[in-house]
């Protein structure tokens, strides 16, 4: 159009033809009617809470719960609500960390056996992937409660078999259907100077770190920093516990005399295991796959290289394949970390008290559905956000940096 | 993530209906719900409903009642093998019917889930609800129900493995209890334990399917509910070949159960009681299905009851309506047996007994 003219002016298009003006003015138009789409229907969400004269408070939360919660003693019926909702937060996340630990070991397994040439590791890996990804998590919890725990080989509570170590009286083990017993640690004086002591360990061992990395990139010996760090938080751990006193002691996990309480030791109870191994397995499964096609991904001339080193296949995969493959696996395997934490909420189906369960419970009580279902929305979107942030950070160190 | 997104969608899209009915109600003012709350609008409902006549006149228009029941609890409401209705529930539905219609066939079932019974009633959908509903406070309050007659005095009690000899809930300290969740039977295990200071531990589930495993597999010690649920899950387990089960005598919770109509109808809400009052009546007569029809005697009290006369004309009732109740269905021994030895729970020394005999079933005199 304007090379017609003869003049250097620009005509400009009308200001409706024009992608400037129409740039802002659909970003403007875009945002005033989401605005007023979300106030509306906030608007008349409010409107038909107060004609139906539905609280639209959160003061519900600081009011008793009237209930008590499974395997929680502290946790009394006059505890607030909001107390409540901490114990869901705690048990979303013991199971979400747990599940996820399990599942990135399984995972790794099973996506490394998907490829070997065993043949008979190969199969069961696939086996192993076929049967848990075509199964819904909800059934893995209920199978594994039922044929674990209900219907398994265990005894009841009061009957609990009890394993101790030879040459000790102390008993380590305690397995049953209800509560199994571990050895855990009791406090006997003041922890706090330990927690200091603890905290300048993981400090020195950062330091020693990135020392041991400097040193390597410098001489290229050998850096063992994973055994430096570990061996200094030890140390510190160690000395810290003389120095201040001894403040904890190991405790032994014990049947009280009538055989109805688990005393000492920590105990982990069948809801948390169902939950977490099922979850965990479920995930494994799908982790598996990320894992064999990051591997697929790598180029061949990789390995072929690294055979060429004669490295063996351990350390072909350590050092070679693994490091790159786990660039492809990051991202994929973040939406897997955070299904499983977002599937926690099937822990009803094994009386786990994680949030949801307690969520439902506290509204078949009759509190508010509405503000006690944001809230558990709030919570999972924390947890999910800060999966996502951290694991975002570790992506971040891991890509290639492009120069 | 899906499950909550679910229960939001879910809870929005019951906002929404919950809206409608309300802005229904605003309009035409001829549903009374409890939603509203407020007395304006549930003033204005009476006043409309009196004036647009009574649902007693619908339901004799429509020569049929519809009464919302249960279809999944075994003695009070269930479907049998052939598709009929049939429990205890079921019959004061039929009760009902023969009373004002005089054909107890004249009832149209409406299974409701527990969560829908309410907002069913509320709406208009049915008649009547006798769906083992406990009358509490909030719900007559709240739930804009009208409680008539108690027919079943129900309460929560606790059920054990015979084996363990545990007989009372002193018992159960620091037991594994299973309970569904969000229900009032988890409240009352909670208040009645805290109270005695028995430290427990509740094993919620959502439902009976995967409780019943965690019982019998031993991981729960003790089951607490309804006695009256506890009574058929005893008959059942055991009918199964499993252990044999012991349910304490203690009762600890109050279940008063029976049928609801919507507030604000008093000549609907007044006919249906006494139709479901005459069965008990009949039953401290000494009437039943088989001699109502032949009575001979010179007892002027029974004589009014069968005859009707000055009794129903203030009710809005025929005037044989006893007679039609206690030949179509029975009276309420006749009603209770038929249904609830079944499970396993006996007449003798319940508040279900006749109050001559030490029970609770207490009508006002019919004269």
């Amino acid at each position: 159009m304007t090379t017609s003219q003869t003049t250097t002016e620009v005509a400009r298009p009308p200001f409706w033809r024009d992608i400037r003006v129409i740039r802002v003015v659909g970003q403007i138009v875009a945002v005033v009617i989401v605005f007023f789409l979300l106030r509306y229907f906030y608007g008349n969400l409010i409107e038909n809470f107060n004609r139906l004269g539905i609280s639209t408070s959160y003061g519900f939360l600081s009011s008793p719960t009237n209930f008590r919660i499974t395997y929680h003693e502290s946790f009394n019926p006059r505890s607030p609500v909001w107390e409540m909702v901490l114990v869901g937060v705690k048990n979303t996340f013991l199971a979400g960390f747990f599940g996820i630990i399990l599942a990135s070991v399984v995972g790794l397994f099973v996506g490394v056996s998907r490829l070997s040439e065993n043949w008979l590791i190969n199969k069961a890996a696939m086996l192993y992937v076929e049967t848990f990804r075509n199964i819904p998590p909800l059934v893995i919890i209920v199978f594994f409660g039922f044929a674990v725990f209900f219907y398994g080989p265990f005894p009841i509570f009061s009957e609990s078999w009890e394993f101790s170590l030879p040459g000790s009286e102390n008993v380590f083990l305690i397995l049953n259907k209800d509560r199994w017993g571990i050895p855990g640690f009791s406090e006997i004086g003041n922890l706090t100077f330990f927690w200091v002591v603890l905290a300048l360990g993981v400090i020195a061992a950062i330091v020693v770190w990135k020392w041991r990395t400097r040193m390597f990139d410098r001489t290229g010996q050998p850096h063992h920093r994973v055994l430096w760090a570990t061996g200094v938080v030890l140390a510190f751990s160690i000395v810290g516990y003389f120095v201040t006193g001894q403040p904890f002691e190991v405790s032994y996990p014990a049947i009280s005399e009538d055989r109805r309480v688990l005393n000492g030791g920590f105990a982990i109870n069948w809801g948390f295991i169902s939950v977490t191994v099922a979850l965990g397995l479920y995930t494994a499964s799908h982790i598996g796959e990320i894992i064999r096609g990051s591997i697929l991904a790598i180029h061949s001339g990789q390995s072929e290289a690294a055979n060429a080193l004669a490295l063996s296949g351990f350390q072909r995969y350590r050092f070679v394949i693994l490091p790159q493959a786990m660039r492809i696996a990051l991202p994929p395997t973040i939406n897997q970390y955070l299904n499983l934490v977002k599937n926690t909420s099937l822990g009803t189906a094994a009386a786990y008290a994680e949030i949801t369960a307690l969520t439902k419970t506290s509204i078949g009580n009759g509190r508010p559905t509405f503000q006690s279902i944001v809230i558990m929305m709030a919570v999972y979107l924390a947890f999910s956000l800060v999966i996502s942030a951290i694991l975002n950070v570790v992506n971040q160190r891991l890509k290639l940096v492009d120069r | 993530m899906k499950r909550i997104k679910l229960l939001a969608l879910i809870s929005a899209l019951m906002l929404v209906f919950t809206a409608c009915t309300a802005d229904g109600n605003g309009d035409d003012g001829t549903i009374t719900t409890a939603a509203d709350g407020g007395s304006d609008e549930n003033g204005n409902g009476d006043g409309d409903g009196d004036s647009m006549g009574s649902t007693l006149d619908a339901v004799i228009a429509a020569d049929q009642i519809v009464c919302g029941v249960n279809d999944g609890l075994p003695g009070f409401g269930v479907v049998d093998d052939a598709g009929e209705y049939t429990g205890f529930d079921v019959d004061f539905c039929r009760v009902v019917a023969a009373a004002i219609l005089g054909d107890a066939n004249k009832v149209e079932f409406f299974p409701l889930t527990a969560e829908a019974r309410f907002p069913a009633l509320q709406a208009g959908e049915i008649d009547l609800m006798i769906r083992n509903t406990t009358w509490t406070a909030t719900r007559d309050g709240q739930e804009g129900a009208n409680f008539l007659f108690t027919t079943f005095y129900d309460g929560q009690g606790m059920m054990v493995p015979a084996a363990t000899g545990f007989t009372e809930l002193e018992d159960l300290a620091n037991a594994n209890i299973c309970v569904l969740s969000g229900t009032t039977t988890e409240l009352n295990l909670t208040a009645v334990f805290e109270a005695r200071g028995i430290a427990f531990n509740p094993q919620v589930f959502e439902d009976n399917t995967q409780l019943r495993p965690a019982y019998e597999g031993g991981t729960c010690e003790a089951w607490t509910s309804d006695a009256s649920q506890l009574a058929a899950f005893k008959s059942s387990i055991e009918g199964e070949g499993g252990e044999e089960q012991f349910i304490m005598a203690e009762i600890f919770s109050k279940e008063p159960l029976g049928p609801v109509v919507a507030d604000g109808d008093t000549a609907w809400a007044q006919a249906v009681e006494w139709a479901v009052m005459a069965t008990v009546q009949a039953w401290e007569f000494g009437l039943d299905s088989s001699n109502i029809g032949s009575y001979s005697g010179d007892d002027p009290n029974i004589q009014n009851f069968i005859s009707g006369g000055d009794i129903s004309a203030g009710l809005n009732l025929p005037a044989d309506f006893a007679v039609q109740v206690v030949e179509q269905v029975g009276n309420y021994l006749e009603i209770y047996e038929a249904h609830i030895p079944a499970l396993g729970l006996q007449l003798e020394g319940s508040p279900n007994n006749i109050w001559t005999e030490g029970g609770l079933m207490y009508v006002p005199p019919f004269r």
